[in-house]
């Protein structure tokens, strides 16, 4: 049986469960979400390519243990539905935890460029 | 220096999301309470799935590639690292979208 190809689709299940009965934060219905999840596939394309290249992986997964379902590059599929429920779980639970910040937004740059685009 | 590929990898990740605390000016390793508490329990709860998945065989490190010091339960250091880099990385993110989204 594909261990880990169904623990992670629980996992997708466990968070959803947990958003829509016990935290219910709203973010899954929400665009910034969705943004962020693109920019983070970005890059876990990019760091988990690397870990996950046969050529020489870092990890080494067992074949009966997944689908065998590998892209892009070598990455298995089931490493997107692993960290979709970690990332997704995190977002949720910081979002849970309003504080001062989220009535006054405004961020505050460290070091702030000389012509920064950002200065009003 | 190959052992330490995976924790520089995780390392980078730390540094290339930095300028987004510093100069984009997200409020995150600034709020280190709510931090702790959003990726604390990912990082357990994921620790645990690692642990279950390592001793049922659905993946194993390269010893080339990875320190050999465990955090207990067979567990690599590296792995704790990665349950804790990753999420801190994505609400850093989210936090980064929502100052952009603002600002148009």
């Amino acid at each position: 049986m594909h261990g880990y190809t169904l623990s992670a689709l629980v996992a997708c299940g466990a968070v959803i469960g947990l958003e829509l009965a016990v935290l219910r934060t709203g973010l899954l219905r929400r665009r910034t979400l969705w943004i962020a999840f693109l920019i983070i596939l970005f890059f876990q394309v990019i760091v988990d390519g690397w870990l996950t290249k046969l050529s020489a992986p870092i990890v080494i997964y067992g074949r009966r243990h997944l689908s065998g379902a590998r892209f892009p590059w070598d990455i298995p599929v089931e490493d997107f539905l692993f960290g979709w429920a970690m990332c997704t779980l995190a977002l949720l639970l910081w979002e849970r935890q309003p504080d001062a910040s989220d009535v006054d937004p405004e961020p505050r740059p460290v070091f702030r460029r000389r012509s920064s685009s950002l200065d009003r | 220096m190959a052992r330490f590929q995976y924790l520089a990898l995780l390392g980078l990740c730390l540094a290339g999301t930095l300028p987004l605390e510093l100069l984009l000016g997200v409020r995150v390793w600034r709020r280190p309470a709510r931090l702790a508490r959003s990726v604390l329990p990912v990082a357990l709860a994921f620790c645990v799935y690692d642990v279950l998945a390592i001793g049922a065989g659905w993946w194993d490190y390269d010893p080339r590639f990875v320190t050999g010091w465990k955090v207990g339960f067979g567990l690599p250091i590296e792995e704790l690292a990665f349950f804790l880099v990753i999420p801190v990385c994505a609400i850093l993110t989210i936090e980064a979208v929502r100052v952009r989204l603002r600002r148009r």
